[in-house]
């Protein structure tokens, strides 16, 4: 059988999945035995010129992480799209547009503002922000357009499958790459490398009945290493999250905060944790549930940590 | 003047390009590096709780 041709691109991205892919350790050599590896920037010296000199359709799969932040992750997204059989959105940045979407929550000015102007640590005497086009002795050198919001992979091109997480554990991307190389990857569109139950499915912490009646910060309250976060009341998006990441952050002392997306059949990860943790608020007082509410911290950055790009507004209205 | 383009520069955490610009006689004559990417942690981690910060900010290099 030919060898299929694999490549693995990053965009807006912190290559945290490509080190998650390195991660399966010796596996590595069984996916370099089944596959060539043509197009991976973190680990080989392919330039975008020799992506562009491919056929189209020349590329069998292509690991697409990060999220369309950029002009030139569009670009990359859209000629990688060409030259791929299969494209998949690997981790939370391509699949929903993970933490670079929380930048969403602010305009594009503003975040070139902070960064180039405000921040303590800037020197910048003559104010100077980035150009897509810059004019030098030479000639003229250019750097990709920022655009106003960030999306994940599927609002720019089409899909063929989802790896959540950030990152995708190392052992649901082995059972990624033999569903690919033996050929047995499931209906276009499904999301693959995931169960389909929701965290709390999966965790191991002991549940009774969840009844809050407040919120506590683990910066200032020791949570029980046993006992359901959210019984606790620590804030925990396990109720609304995708399993299959072994609930490493659970297991780890600390809240799920969503980055394997919304469970099956869910459309709005944060509209639905909105739903699902206030609706176990014990008190009937509006008052009261008022009191409560008022104690999450930070709302709308726990509740759509890594999803605000894919979730139905998508992006604070500005 | 011929123009010689990196990109991407490989093996390595992020994106970056370099430009290098050579002259007649083929010596470099000037070079830039750049670096094509920008995600703005600076401004969205502002405000946010201090216990979640390091779970944001350990997203600016997974390698």
């Amino acid at each position: 059988m030919a060898k299929l041709k694999l490549a693995s691109y990053w965009a807006a991205a912190c290559g945290g999945c490509d080190v998650a892919i390195l991660d399966v350790h010796e596996k590595i050599l069984d996916i370099a035995a089944a596959a060539d590896i043509v197009f991976w920037p973190i680990a080989t010296d392919f330039k975008y010129s020799d992506v562009e000199a491919m056929p189209d359709a020349d590329i069998d799969v292509t690991l697409f992480h990060g999220a369309i932040r950029n002009s030139e992750n569009e670009h990359l997204a859209r000629l990688l799209r060409a030259k791929s059989k299969i494209l998949v959105a690997f981790g939370s940045c391509a699949h929903i547009g993970g933490i670079p979407g929380l930048a969403n929550l602010f305009s594009r000015e503003d975040i070139l503002k902070r960064v180039y102007l405000e921040t303590p640590s800037t020197v910048n005497p003559e104010k100077i922000t980035p150009d897509p086009r810059t004019a030098v002795p030479e000639g003229e050198i250019t750097i990709p357009v920022f655009h106003d919001a960030v999306r994940p992979l599927n609002q720019v091109v089409e899909v063929d499958y989802y790896v959540p997480g950030c990152p995708p554990t190392p052992a649901q991307i082995w059972n990624v790459v033999q569903a690919i190389v033996s050929g047995q990857l499931p209906e276009k569109g499904s999301v693959v490398g995931a169960s389909e139950k929701t965290q709390c499915d999966e965790c191991t912490r002991k549940k009774q009945e969840k009844k809050i009646s407040g919120f506590k910060r683990i910066a200032t309250v020791q949570p029980d290493p046993d006992t359901c976060f959210l019984e606790q009341g620590f804030l925990c998006m396990g109720p609304v999250t995708r399993g299959g990441c072994d609930t490493r952050c659970q297991l780890s002392g600390v809240g799920c905060r969503g980055c394997y997306g919304p469970p099956p059949g869910v459309l709005d990860q944060g509209a639905k944790a909105l739903s699902a943790i206030t609706s176990v608020i014990e008190s009937k007082e509006e008052a009261d549930v008022q009191r409560i509410v008022d104690q999450i911290p930070d709302v709308l950055r726990s509740f759509n940590r890594f999803a605000i790009p894919a979730s139905l507004i998508t992006r604070k209205v500005l | 003047m011929k123009r010689i383009s990196i990109d991407p520069i490989t093996r390595l955490e992020g994106h970056g390009k370099i430009e290098i610009f050579l002259d007649d006689d083929g010596r470099v004559a000037n070079c830039y590096f750049q670096v094509p990417e920008l995600r703005g942690f600076e401004k969205f981690v502002e405000g946010m709780p201090i216990e979640e910060v390091p779970r944001v900010v350990s997203r600016i290099c997974g390698v």
